[in-house]
């Protein structure tokens, strides 16, 4: 069978049956244990991908961490009840580590990464912030609200293209299937995304592997670590 | 290209919509850069019909503040049998093409449009010159590369937004 990759939908997923090869998958990667212990990671992203706040406070303390929790309330401007059920779950699911033996408590994250290319599946922290900036732009709430999570990775993608000069905004519109109002709308929300990303995400290659290095983005002041809680959230 | 000062009040400036996306909402620190950069220079933008239409129509609220304060202005796009301008919107096309490598009919039809504008104005017009603002470097390119095809270097430049109003200092972004 031949793969129809001319078939992708506008959401990301390929409209044909284009199962991958069989040797993919093998007894080594079927074995119980193996998908036993692919299991809870599974399960984590899916948490992250449903609960973008919850996303938001992980992308937080991966790209800023080692932080504690007053800092994560007062930067995310999150009450003190919510930041710590936030810590507590991100802890439960093996996401954030917790370390009690200073005062107060510092937190850390590893970045996580899924790439499946058959899919094609990439979910980054560049592409989880991208997600949980829902929480705090309307922008970026319209987007997913009217056309999904993967269409706006394939937009995120867009705007690094952009921002690299490798394609026009309303390009982006016309492969994205988006109205043009809505691609530049979407291309300008996301900046801040990129510009972090670069900085922080150590998976940012994945996603730009051919533009990484010429996006024309604003240099971070990476002074204190960690954005400033009192910047301006209008664009 | 062009000299110090991008914007001056004796030429005409042509404004793509992508500037006012970058710029937000009024209430933005970006937008009252960019409104007081244009208004200091006593200039008029002046925005394609089509560049209107995409923004969201001359009522949403960036649309509206800048005509209402009389620093914006609608113009038509260029006509379609405007030999010159046909020509330009061409080459522009072409340029983008070949920057963005897809086909030439990929290109969308109003990111070639102002090359045939800036052509026509500079033609047409007894101004200083025309000065075009997009935030898109191979649509850029496609000016520029329209403008040195017909002769007219020196009467045209294209810039960005970080040309009027600065670079973006990343500290004006909400970051998460």
């Amino acid at each position: 069978m031949t793969p129809d990759h001319d078939r992708v939908r506008p959401d990301g997923g390929i409209d044909a049956l284009d199962p991958p090869p069989m040797d993919v998958m093998d007894e080594e990667t079927l074995k119980p244990e193996t998908l036993a212990q692919n299991a809870p990671r599974l399960e984590t992203v899916v948490q992250l991908l449903n609960h973008p706040a919850l996303a938001r406070v992980y992308v937080y303390v991966c790209y800023w961490g080692p932080v504690a929790p007053p800092e994560i309330m007062e930067t995310l401007d999150l009450s003190k009840s919510t930041t710590y059920e936030y810590v507590d779950r991100l802890v439960d699911l093996g996401l954030v580590d917790r370390d009690d033996s200073t005062r107060p408590q510092q937190l850390t994250a590893d970045p996580i990464i899924i790439v499946e290319q058959y899919v094609p599946i990439v979910i980054t922290p560049t592409v989880l912030h991208a997600l949980a900036l829902q929480e705090i732009d309307e922008d970026v709430e319209y987007f997913i609200d009217r056309y999904g999570i993967g269409k706006l990775i394939a937009a995120l993608r867009g705007a690094g293209l952009h921002v690299a000069g490798k394609t026009t905004q309303r390009m982006v519109a016309n492969d994205i299937d988006v109205r043009e109002t809505e691609a530049m709308m979407i291309i300008y929300a996301l900046k801040p995304v990129l510009a972090v990303g670069r900085e922080h995400d150590p998976f940012f290659e994945y996603l730009f592997p051919d533009v990484h290095d010429e996006m024309d983005l604003p240099d971070l002041d990476e002074n204190d670590g960690a954005p400033t809680p009192s910047s301006d959230p209008d664009r | 290209m062009g000299s110090d000062a991008p914007l001056s009040a004796d030429k005409d400036v042509l404004v793509d919509a992508n500037i006012f996306f970058a710029i937000g909402h009024p209430s933005n620190p970006q937008y009252r850069r960019f409104r007081s950069a244009v208004q200091n220079a006593g200039v008029v933008c002046k925005l394609p019909r089509r560049v209107i239409g995409e923004l969201g129509g001359p009522e949403t609220e960036r649309v509206r503040t800048a005509l209402d304060e009389g620093w914006a202005t609608i113009i038509d796009a260029p006509s379609p049998t405007d030999g010159d301008a046909v020509a330009a919107s061409d080459i522009a096309r072409r340029t983008i093409a070949n920057e963005t490598d897809q086909a030439e009919h990929e290109v969308e039809k109003t990111d070639a449009i102002l090359a045939g504008l800036a052509i026509q104005y500079v033609r047409d017009r007894a101004t200083a010159g025309v000065v075009v603002l997009t935030d898109d470097k191979p649509a850029r390119k496609g000016i520029e590369n329209a403008v040195r095809a017909q002769g007219y270097t020196d009467a045209i430049a294209v810039y960005g937004l970080a040309d009027i109003i600065g670079d973006d200092p990343g500290d004006s972004m909400r970051l998460i």
